[in-house]
């Protein structure tokens, strides 16, 4: 057996190079980067203030943003279904951390029971049109949920719990996880929760239910004749979304001062849609990957370009599905960067605005 | 004679369309019967209304006995009907060997299956890993016909297995659906009359969304003036 160990062990480090390298980096970012600024690995340790603590916090939002991508990649890449909703998810594990910690005073885990039971209702709750409705119109019935959820917490009935249309502010977080203080021990535990996240997305794909969930995607009528039931497969991949999601919103509200309303509103899915497509729809490691360009580039355009970010941001993105349509992980597997066909479809588009 | 399907006198609606307006099919257990008729008549549609894919108004479809209108389409497949439906649908972005597991109703049934298949399709195996999308028409046909083969679907329904396909390759998939008839009855829904005159025992005429003739295919094969009326074809 240890024979056997052995031999698959090279094996095992060759297949996964790549991922295996970009962990051992993100585990060694913050020392590096200390390195660089001056810091002992000591005064890392720390958590001693300067560029490292800078990088590590930037790198939390880049996990979070991360998680909430392969939350959606799940469902509208994997499974097939787009929905319009999916800033919802992520705002009620927000919100009702917050609440929790702020209101009632609860300690962390009843907090994260909470919120994950909250995770299933909010799957359910999807999971009820799912028969009736597929492609826009579900789309649009959970962009009409996710808009009630919005209003709801913009309310000024709400006002008291969720700070209305000024945020929720003003939570404890409990000291032992807490940003300003333990930030290398956060950035820690989000990277192992986006690591685990991760094998049990890509373990998912790989199982039957995942296969079908594929299957579902290019053809449910097919599906369905093999003798699947697809909703129980789409309501699974709406759920697993569904905790992610609020998991990402969890961690949203211990590590951000603020639950914005942004993060509910339709703009909030965009966003999701957006880290997805940039890194490719489908591949998972594009959710990733996606995560990282789209923070790094809002926030290198917003420092040095200020408020023309936003323009130059979305230049950028027609860009990206013009000519890298697969995203970035998908045309690297293909080998298919498409600059010939990317000038083809703009000129193709400007000439149909011309006329 | 034991039947194991026997579809009388339904009527199907698509929106607004009338389709089926009277359909009788009676499938004897272990036999190959074809669905002949024009482009347009009804006979993919009938496959659609025995598996509930386009349920019937009216009328009654009984496999094995048992009632089936009515019942949701999975799970009608799910009392072991097969289907195989045209343009070779397939799973493009699954590889073949995923494309034949996603067909398991029971834990294990592709390793039970797994030789028999490959022996009827050995191109298959050569081609396990590959996905869906790297496959000629006629490896995806083979893999379509295969996928209905891993589960213990004692009825398949196939829905033009040789349109598009080269000659020798429609020679490899009568051979094989010969060889997979001895172990599941066949409904085949076939625009090539030799091809479904080869291979099939018995024949429902469908015209115009009804059933017009039906018997032996021996004595359809002799009636010239029948094949010429309905068929069209000399």
């Amino acid at each position: 057996m240890t024979q056997t160990t052995h031999s698959r062990l090279p094996g095992f480090f060759t297949k996964n190079r790549t991922a295996l390298i970009t962990l051992l980096v993100l585990v060694l970012l913050p020392f590096i980067v200390g390195l660089f600024d001056g810091a002992s690995p000591a005064t890392v340790f720390v958590n001693g203030s300067g560029q490292s603590k800078f990088i590590q916090g930037l790198a939390i939002e880049i996990f979070i943003l991360a998680l909430y991508a392969l939350s959606f990649d799940v469902i509208f890449g994997i499974t097939g279904m787009l929905s319009f909703g999916h800033s919802m998810f992520y705002a009620v594990g927000a919100y009702l951390t917050g609440i929790a910690l702020k209101s009632f005073q609860l300690d962390l885990l009843p907090t994260f029971g909470l919120v994950m039971l909250a995770a299933v209702v909010q799957a359910l709750l999807f999971g009820i049109v799912l028969p009736r409705v597929k492609g826009i119109t579900f789309a649009l019935v959970t962009l009409g949920m996710a808009s009630v959820f919005h209003i709801v917490v913009m309310s000024s009935e709400a006002g008291p719990y969720t700070g209305a249309d000024v945020g929720l502010q003003g939570m404890v977080v409990p000291a032992f996880i807490s940003p300003a203080n333990e930030r290398l021990r956060f950035y820690f535990a989000a990277l192992i929760i986006l690591v685990l996240v991760y094998l049990l997305y890509k373990r998912f794909i790989t199982s039957p239910t995942g296969r079908v969930c594929i299957a579902i995607r290019e053809n449910e009528g097919r599906a369905r004749m093999l003798g699947y039931n697809t909703f129980t497969f789409k309501l699974t991949a709406l759920m697993l979304s569904s905790f992610t999601a609020a998991l990402a919103g969890f961690m949203h509200a211990l590590y951000q001062p603020i639950v914005s309303p942004n993060v509910a509103s339709m703009g909030f899915t965009v966003t999701a849609l957006l880290i997805v497509l940039i890194g490719g729809v489908g591949t998972l490691e594009g959710a990733l990957v996606g995560a990282l360009v789209y923070r790094l580039l809002d926030f290198g355009l917003r420092r040095y370009i200020g408020e023309s970010a936003s323009f130059i941001n979305g230049a950028i993105y027609v860009a990206f599905v013009l000519f890298v349509p697969y995203g970035i992980v998908g045309t690297w597997r293909m080998k298919s960067l498409q600059i010939k066909q990317g000038w083809e479809r703009l000129t193709g588009m400007l000439v149909k605005s011309a006329k | 004679m034991e039947y194991i399907l026997d579809v009388q006198n339904i009527h199907t609606f698509i929106g607004q369309y009338h389709i089926l307006q009277g359909v009788d099919v009676r499938v004897p257990k272990g036999s190959i019967v074809a669905l002949l008729g024009r482009n347009g008549a009804g006979k993919t549609t009938t496959l659609k209304s025995i598996l509930g894919l386009t349920p019937p108004r009216e009328g009654r479809v009984t496999y094995e006995g048992r009632d089936v209108q009515g019942m949701r389409s999975f799970d009608i497949a799910a009392l072991g009907i097969g289907f195989v439906p045209e343009h070779r649908a397939i799973f493009r972005d699954l590889t073949v060997e995923e494309n034949l597991k996603i067909a398991e109703r029971v834990k294990g049934d592709y390793l039970r299956k797994r030789d028999f298949i490959y022996e009827l399709f050995p191109d298959l195996k050569r081609l396990i890993a590959l996905p869906g999308t790297s496959l000629s028409g006629g490896q995806q046909q083979m893999l379509a016909i295969a996928r209905a083969l891993v589960a213990d679907n004692r009825l398949l329904l196939i829905d033009e297995p040789s349109e598009g396909l080269a000659p020798v390759i429609i020679e490899h998939m009568m051979s094989a659906i010969r060889q997979l008839s001895k172990e599941s009855t066949v409904i085949l829904v076939e625009q090539n009359f030799l091809v479904a005159s080869q291979l099939a025992e018995y024949y429902v005429i469908i015209e115009e969304g009804r059933s017009v003739k039906s018997g032996a295919m021996k004595e359809l094969v002799n009636d010239k003036a029948a094949i010429h009326r309905y068929l069209g074809a000399a």
